[in-house]
């Protein structure tokens, strides 16, 4: 059995903002862009989430539901610096660390062997390090594998430590909503809510054919999860190439129309998701189409900054190709090597980037 | 239509005019070369809507006037490939061109010359006159910081600047920058700036040579036209904004060293072939009197230079695409260079020792 640990920085842009400024602490505090500029928000605090405010969510809607919410932009310069540090902590306990975004990362501490092993004192020193030399909290989820680590991080938020050892492994997925399963978006879940299957005892109970025929190769990913089966790696040398969304609707988009109104929310949900590792510089922003036919098609663009009107723009020539309903759709931006960047740029302090 | 020329006389504008047209075109008519012939001149037009050129030819004999299109391609394959000297001959014979030379016969199709577009030119509002070994040298010293492809697309070109009795011309692709000025007989009322496509920059600079016969230059609001009476070339412009050339030139870099310019870039071309084949880093450690450039690869293979510089100085760890600094030292026209540093994250000024007409800022590499 392997020992894995998934590591959350709790919502780690306001917490770098509140951990700077005490002050904002106690009030509803964002960090995104603005409404002005249809930005959305990136993280939010704790009391900002009791009025309903959630990442991805444009920042105009938030102001809506909660009109004193103190907006910061994002200081990405800063929040690489403070990941850089946790991320150092990290690696004084195990090389084997895989980063996921500036905020998350999975680490295997199979073979370490200190503190006499035990991932749960691991976990804990690593809570205790975060906290005293970068003041922020994380939530750390500690399992035999990848999704249960991810599931354990999130269990007891914030400032969480959960631990499924391998003999509460079984009890725990027996329990455990479908919908936790990594891979399960809404058209997944209401598709597995109409064959009545809600929890993962549900989806245990399913032979293997039935979930082929209804979810493809998916339905094999299913089954293993069900049963607690993720062999997935930590992934060490792992360079981020692309940034993407992409949703597969309950029922296909059948018009063009349809296929633009869709698209704005992925947008929103990318813009966070960007956040989230920082902002990378990018070289090119891409749609992604299947058909009902199943066909697929991508269709991109260079850039430098996500460029929203563009995806428009690239969805109308991705959905020409096919011009039949639409079952999927997705947006995304490929990034600049990390190689390349090491090239310093003249005018990368301001001088027009755009359009 | 009915002439016949020598293969010579033909060889030249036919080469620059295919040169413009395009391999792969949207409009089948673009694949063409224009043929006129008229009043003893032979004109010849290539176009791909972005630039256009006619290059002129005296034909040996004009039996009948008159004009028709033909592949550009394979008429210049054709001419290239026969003989020295030869004598061709053209006639239009149903619609089609026939081409004749000794005991060589071509049958070519044609498409209808009212098909051939013309690039779009409106008014010229200025006329001005340069010696062509003026713009040629302009032109030479920056065009190869040009972007390509860049979605900043009012990089893919480059910028001339006409002032009074003053050219310059501005080349970037965002890492490094060129530019470079001479003095010219020129009366401008305001200062002029205007973006040359890529292209257009490169076709123009193959129809100069270095003399100081005059190239007439005329310029519109969205294109300008160069005449040199062989050749009248015309590009339309970039719209765009070209960046602050003189924002990015660094000033006070504090150390200053000076190097002989071919073995410096012999010892660059040597290093560079064992640093990463895409990104082509290199480390110049430079010391005193002593410049050392280092580079390796994915494959841990390790290249060390060291090369005598005229350097006092504290010492200076720096990293630079190796491609930059040979490219400049390529163009730069002395036996020096001299190059201007601050610190590891600071732009580099390289230019002739005591400075030049041209001047170049390449930034550096994270090491």
């Amino acid at each position: 059995m392997r020992k894995i640990l998934h590591a959350d920085c709790d919502c780690f842009y306001a917490a770098v903002e509140m951990r700077d400024d005490p002050s904002l602490t106690h009030t509803p505090l964002a960090i995104g862009g603005s409404a002005e500029r249809r930005g959305v928000i990136a993280t939010c605090n704790y009391p900002a989430r009791k009025f309903g405010i959630h990442s991805a969510m444009p920042t105009a809607r938030a102001l809506r539901l909660c009109p004193e919410l103190k907006l910061l932009p994002p200081d990405f310069n800063k929040y690489r610096d403070v990941s850089q540090q946790i991320q150092a902590i990290f690696h004084e306990l195990t090389p084997l660390v895989e980063p996921l975004s500036l905020d998350e990362a999975y680490l295997d501490v199979t073979e370490v062997t200190r503190f006499q092993g035990s991932a749960t004192w691991m976990a804990r020193w690593l809570k205790e390090e975060a906290l005293a030399r970068t003041g922020i909290v994380i939530s750390v989820g500690v399992a035999p594998n990848k999704f249960l680590a991810k599931i354990a991080s999130d269990w007891d938020k914030p400032d969480g430590l959960f631990v499924i050892p391998p003999t509460e492994m079984e009890s725990f997925i027996t329990d455990l909503p479908v919908r936790k399963l990594h891979g399960v978006g809404p058209a997944t879940a209401t598709k597995l809510d109409t064959l009545g299957i809600a929890s993962c005892a549900d989806l245990r109970a399913q032979p293997m054919d039935k979930l082929l025929d209804h979810f493809g190769k998916f339905g094999r990913r299913l089954h293993e999860l069900a049963h607690g089966i993720d062999e997935r790696p930590v992934n060490v040398s792992r360079e981020r190439k692309s940034v993407s969304v992409e949703t597969t609707y309950d029922r296909d988009l059948p018009h063009r129309s349809d296929c633009h109104a869709a698209l704005k929310p992925l947008i929103e949900k990318l813009h966070e998701r960007m956040a989230r590792h920082g902002d990378p510089a990018i070289a090119k922003q891409f749609v992604k189409v299947r058909f009902d036919d199943f066909s697929s098609t991508t269709q991109e663009t260079g850039a430098r900054g996500i460029v929203d009107v563009r995806f428009h723009e690239l969805l109308e020539s991705a959905w020409r190709r096919g011009e039949r309903p639409v079952r999927l759709l997705g947006v995304g931006v490929r990034l600049v090597p990390e190689q390349a960047q090491r090239q310093l740029g003249l005018f990368d302090d301001g001088e027009p980037a755009s359009p | 239509m009915k002439f016949s020329i020598s293969r010579e006389a033909l060889l030249r504008p036919l080469t620059l005019v295919a040169g413009v047209v395009e391999r792969r075109q949207t409009l089948p008519v673009l694949s063409n070369v224009l043929i006129e012939v008229q009043n003893e001149q032979l004109a010849l037009t290539g176009t791909d809507l972005e630039v256009e050129l006619i290059g002129r030819a005296t034909p040996a004999l004009v039996d009948e006037p008159g004009s028709v299109t033909v592949p550009a391609r394979k008429l210049m394959d054709i001419c290239k490939s026969l003989p020295d000297q030869s004598d061709i001959s053209f006639s239009l014979e149903d619609g089609r061109v026939v081409l004749r030379a000794g005991r060589s016969r071509f049958t070519l199709s044609t498409l209808p010359v009212a098909e051939f577009p013309n690039i779009e030119d409106g008014q010229n509002d200025t006329t001005l006159s340069l010696p062509r070994g003026t713009l040629k040298y302009l032109i030479d010293s920056t065009s190869f910081a040009m972007a390509q492809q860049d979605v900043r697309y009012y990089l893919n070109g480059m910028l001339l600047e006409l002032a009074n009795h003053l050219v310059r011309t501005v080349a970037t692709d965002g890492h490094r920058l060129a530019v470079c000025e001479r003095s010219a007989d020129i009366e401008m009322e305001a200062s002029r700036k205007l973006i040359v496509p890529r292209k257009g920059v490169l076709e123009l600079t193959r129809l100069l040579d270095g003399s100081d016969e005059p190239v007439e230059l005329m310029l519109g609001s969205n294109h300008i036209r160069a005449n040199t009476g062989e050749f009248t070339f015309t590009s339309k412009l970039v719209d765009g904004k070209f960046p602050d050339y003189d924002r990015v030139i660094p000033k006070g870099g504090d150390k200053v060293f000076i190097a002989e310019r071919g073995e410096l870039r012999q010892n660059l071309a040597r290093t560079a072939i064992l640093s990463n084949e895409k990104y082509r880093g290199v480390r110049l450690h430079l010391e005193e009197n002593n410049l050392k450039v280092m580079a390796n690869n994915p494959e841990q293979e390790e290249a060390e230079e060291n090369v005598s510089i005229e350097y006092s100085g504290d010492a200076l760890e720096i990293g630079f695409n190796v491609g930059y600094l040979i490219d400049v030292l390529n163009v730069l026209d002395s036996d020096r260079m001299q190059m201007t540093l601050s610190d590891a994250n600071s732009s580099a000024l390289m230019e002739e020792p005591g400075g030049g007409d041209a001047r170049y800022v390449v930034m550096p590499m994270r090491l």
